[in-house]
């Protein structure tokens, strides 16, 4: 390790050192808004630092990380989308009695472990870095031990059926290495270039790795904890399965893919297509018999899981642009989604049943304006990130001739529009009785949806910017 | 040497699937030690002693430990003892040791058959080179897994957590 090799990493060592410090600090004096400001100011530092790196790029660091514009606009993302979920939890975890602290130091080692995923080139850190974020999520999912009685639930059937995938991965990832006698990504990829077809061996290997990485996606034959653990979790966090959790496996997976040469095999392409396929059907169609808003996220944020496959598949830098694309406005988006339903929760009870929904327009009618962009988006509706998201998705469909997922990916939209507007209507059907309207602007969880919803519309409107930046980093 | 291994292979299957087939936790962990040292034997058998011998400390060390607290722990009170006399039956100890002793006589065969030359076809990975990995290329991975730990520990350490007056309860159970 060289002074260059820190730098180059320094968005890890900020979160990892700031997660220290906050131990340090919780064994001093236990104070949850410092530990807030802590968590927010590290994860902050994170996302300032990878955009402004102050290494020479592309470094592989210690042959475990490789730090390029790649991983550090997934570093960047992911770093924003920890802040938010911090930021919007200091107002949803005030009221409860529990404490708190060890709260922002799982946060803050869930995010290490997502940005350790989007930079790993190598088994090792692969595993590692999700093994670090599935045991902080473990612990985050069951947080409220006191206040909600299926947290704990929760937790549990994550830790036993992510124990179970972690086992799968790692068998995988043998076979692979038995097969080829390398960790590294890229020695996988020439290794099996110059084999040039995969043998049995190598096919279950790579099988068992998809399963792996399909679980953490909640991609649709390993989707059955999703709704669960959605439905269970505090919202911050399940806002935090849903964005941190899967958007590091999708970074680790393009370049997986990509360094390994995973494209050029069609038995592996066909199998994550029918996974594609089987989620954005799935998602959507089990959305529909839903009555608890948690729930319908955590089935159509499989749903989008399925979209973003499909441009995953398209291969090339086209598709890892639209991936990319759609992973910003589905992180915009859901992160609003559950921090309406964050910021409406008062205390021991969580506001996720649609009829708690009903009439909010009359209530509440900023909160309501904020959920109903994000329900439009997540459904695709013009002017909307989403919107674009899946514009960009079906060009990449296009140009890869994937023309049976994106007839999928339309008819499954259409389906999914159904269950997103009844849960508009309910916020604008009249109120039985007419209670006191609620109009606070300026709360601190406020301003944070109002950016998200200005971020939304802006990606919606005019995307070429963020497009841009995605080009220059991701796929440049 | 290839016998050794499917053999110890075969015992580390078998003891496995009885470890999670039992129905008495005593029980299973025992078989669970018996499954992890013919890992360690495995590990032995091709060229790994290190991996063997960390293996047995940590592991079957560990389970030993937990197996302790578990007796400890679950059985504070008036059936102890004679739960404690049940342990000791045959029925329960006899198929692990014979288990056991299958492992030790090929332990036994591969020191014996040292003395001849080399004991196995693979060039033994040495406690030395894994250190000069584990520090050298591998130091991330090393303060990854330290990171990895922390997130457990704080994790366990909340969700563990108890009010005080929950503390004793096994005590409170006993003095009614």
């Amino acid at each position: 390790m060289t002074i260059q090799d820190f730098r180059n990493i320094l968005p890890l060592l900020i979160i990892a050192a700031a997660s220290v410090l906050l131990l340090v600090l919780i064994a001093a004096r236990r104070n949850h808004r410092l530990a807030c400001w802590l968590a927010g100011l590290a994860l902050a530092g994170a996302f300032a630092t990878s955009l402004f790196p102050s290494g020479t790029m592309p470094q592989a660091v210690g042959g475990l990380l490789a730090i390029d514009g790649f991983s550090l606009f997934y570093s960047a993302l992911l770093s924003a989308a920890g802040l938010v979920v911090v930021l919007l939890s200091y107002p949803y975890l005030q009221p409860l009695r529990e404490q708190m602290e060890e709260y922002y130091v799982l946060i803050l080692l869930a995010v290490l472990g997502a940005v350790i995923l989007a930079a790993s080139r190598h088994f090792a850190s692969f595993f590692l870095g999700l093994e670090l974020l599935s045991a902080s999520l473990y612990a985050l999912i069951g947080y409220l031990v006191k206040s909600r009685d299926r947290s704990v639930e929760a937790g549990v059937k994550y830790l036993i059926l992510a124990a179970a995938s972690a086992a799968f991965l790692l068998f995988g990832m043998a076979l692979v290495y038995f097969e080829t006698g390398v960790l590294g990504f890229s020695d996988i990829g020439v290794h099996l270039a110059q084999a040039g077809a995969l043998s049995p061996l190598a096919i279950a290997g790579f099988g068992l790795i998809i399963v792996g990485i399909g679980f953490k996606l909640a991609l649709v034959p390993f989707h059955m904890w999703a709704a669960d653990v959605y439905e269970g979790a505090p919202a911050p966090v399940s806002a935090l399965v849903a964005t941190v959790s899967k958007g590091g496996v999708v970074a680790l997976l393009l370049r997986f893919y990509n360094e390994a040469g995973g494209y050029q095999f069609p038995s592996l392409t066909l199998l994550f297509a029918l996974f594609a396929a089987a989620s954005m059907l799935g998602g959507n169609l089990l959305a529909l018999l839903q009555d608890n808003v948690k729930r319908i996220l955590a089935y159509s944020s499989i749903a989008h899981l399925g979209y973003l496959a499909v441009a995953f598949l398209a291969g090339g830098k086209m598709g890892a642009g639209a991936a990319t694309f759609y992973l910003v406005a589905y992180f915009v988006t859901i992160l609003g989604a559950f921090g309406i339903v964050a910021h409406l929760s008062s205390g021991e009870e969580e506001a996720e049943r649609v009829s708690d929904y009903r009439a909010l327009f009359w209530r509440r009618p900023w909160a309501a304006a904020a959920f109903t962009a994000m329900l439009l988006s997540l459904a695709g509706i013009p002017l909307t990130a989403g919107f674009m998201g899946k514009f960009y998705i079906a060009a990449a469909g296009v140009e890869g001739g994937l023309w049976a997922l994106l007839f999928i990916l339309v008819a499954s939209s259409v389906i999914g529009l159904y269950y997103y507007l009844r849960i508009v209507v309910a916020m604008f059907s009249q109120a039985e009785e007419q209670k006191p309207v609620k109009l606070r602007l300026f709360s601190g969880a406020g301003l944070i949806l109002a950016l998200l919803v200005v971020a939304l519309v802006w990606l919606g409107i005019s995307p070429q910017a963020m497009m841009g930046w995605i080009n220059q980093w991701v796929a440049g | 040497m290839e016998a050794v291994f499917y053999l110890s292979s075969l015992i580390a299957i078998t003891a496995t699937a009885l470890a999670i087939t039992r129905l008495h936790a005593v029980h299973a962990l025992l078989f669970l030690i018996v499954s992890l040292l013919a890992l360690a034997i495995l590990f032995f058998v091709i060229g790994a002693p290190f991996a063997a011998a960390l293996e047995v400390i940590i592991y079957a060390g560990a389970i030993m430990v937990l197996f302790v607290f578990a007796i400890m722990m679950l059985n504070l009170g008036k059936q102890a003892m004679e739960w404690e006399r049940r342990l000791l039956s045959p029925r329960i100890w006899v198929l692990p040791a014979i288990l056991t002793l299958v492992l030790f006589a090929e332990l036994a065969y591969l020191i014996a058959i040292r003395r001849g030359g080399a004991w196995s076809e693979f060039e033994p990975v040495l406690p030395a080179e894994v250190g000069a990995l584990l520090f050298g290329p591998y130091l991330l991975g090393v303060e990854m897994a330290a990171f990895l730990l922390m997130a457990g520990l704080v994790g366990a350490y909340h969700i563990g957590r108890r009010e005080k007056k929950q503390l004793h309860r096994y005590l409170k159970e006993e003095e009614q």
